[in-house]
């Protein structure tokens, strides 16, 4: 459990400027899912999971994720950008219990 | 010493109801519901879902320009990994605002909304999410001048991987 928060952010190593070029990340998060009692009531509690995903390249945001319950364990996304100078990848990820996650990633070219 | 400890632990216990607290207040959202938006986490029916977010809007058919990328069958529920991509252009004057991922029988159903900037330079976004049972997935596309754009495609799922 002690991984939660952890990430890992993968960017193209042959990127040129001007490339779109494609990025994943990954999350390690539990990403609870809502549990129920055995009349199938919800359990009403806050249930930990991750709210929103920001990504931005160069400071400036290139996609924002607003999740649910119904994302996967452990979630991984892809989203695209547009290479014009070499600099970081950042995202961050914040769920329903404060918790906030940030990993970065240098995008360099080739 | 055990005084000691359990100062510590209650001083413990205080700290992390602080911390609780605080990420109640970061997300005011009414018991039972508690999203990201108000727009979102609910558990409602596809057409609620859909409704609710995007009113009364037409949703043109969008099957040519949407590229929605899901395996037919999904062994595993629990991860069903999804990429959209759209061929439109991504300029500042028009480009691909958001891209809903909803899945039709999931409890609950808008899945994921994607927030995309000029920037992105192509509107493509991939996530990995849950499927409850056999189901049809979407991608609602909006565009930057409001037009509304979906595509849909039926998903096998063996095992189901949605407890809610």
């Amino acid at each position: 459990m002690s991984d939660i928060g952890k990430i890992r952010i993968r960017v193209p190593s042959n990127a040129k400027a001007g490339d779109v070029v494609r990025v994943r990340c990954l999350v390690i998060h539990p990403m609870e899912r809502v549990e129920r009692d055995a009349q199938g009531k919800i359990v009403d509690r806050n249930y930990n999971y991750i709210t929103r995903v920001t990504a931005t390249y160069l400071g400036k945001p290139v996609a924002v994720f607003d999740l649910t319950q119904s994302v996967s364990e452990n979630p991984a996304f892809s989203f695209a950008l547009k290479a014009t100078t070499p600099g970081p990848v950042k995202v961050t990820f914040v769920d329903t219990h404060g918790g906030k996650y940030e990993g970065t990633a240098e995008l360099a070219f080739a | 010493m055990a005084e000691a400890l359990t100062r510590r632990s209650a001083l413990g216990r205080l700290g992390a109801g602080v911390a609780v607290a605080v990420g109640a207040l970061r997300n005011p959202a009414p018991a039972g519901a508690q999203g990201s938006s108000p727009a979102f986490g609910l558990q409602e029916s596809v057409q609620d879902g859909l409704k609710r977010v995007f009113g009364g809007r037409p949703i043109k058919d969008g099957a040519a320009m949407i590229k929605l990328d899901i395996p037919p069958i999904a062994e595993n529920g629990a991860v069903v990994p999804v990429n959209v991509e759209v061929t439109a252009p991504m300029t500042p004057a028009s480009y691909v605002k958001s891209i809903w991922i909803v899945a039709d029988k999931n409890r609950i159903p808008m899945v994921v909304k994607a927030t995309l900037t000029p920037e992105s330079g192509q509107a493509f976004v991939g996530v990995n999410i849950r499927l409850g049972e056999t189901t049809d997935v979407r991608a609602v596309v909006e565009q930057s001048d409001g037009t509304l754009l979906m595509a849909k495609r039926e998903v096998k799922v063996t095992v189901g991987g949605c407890g809610g």
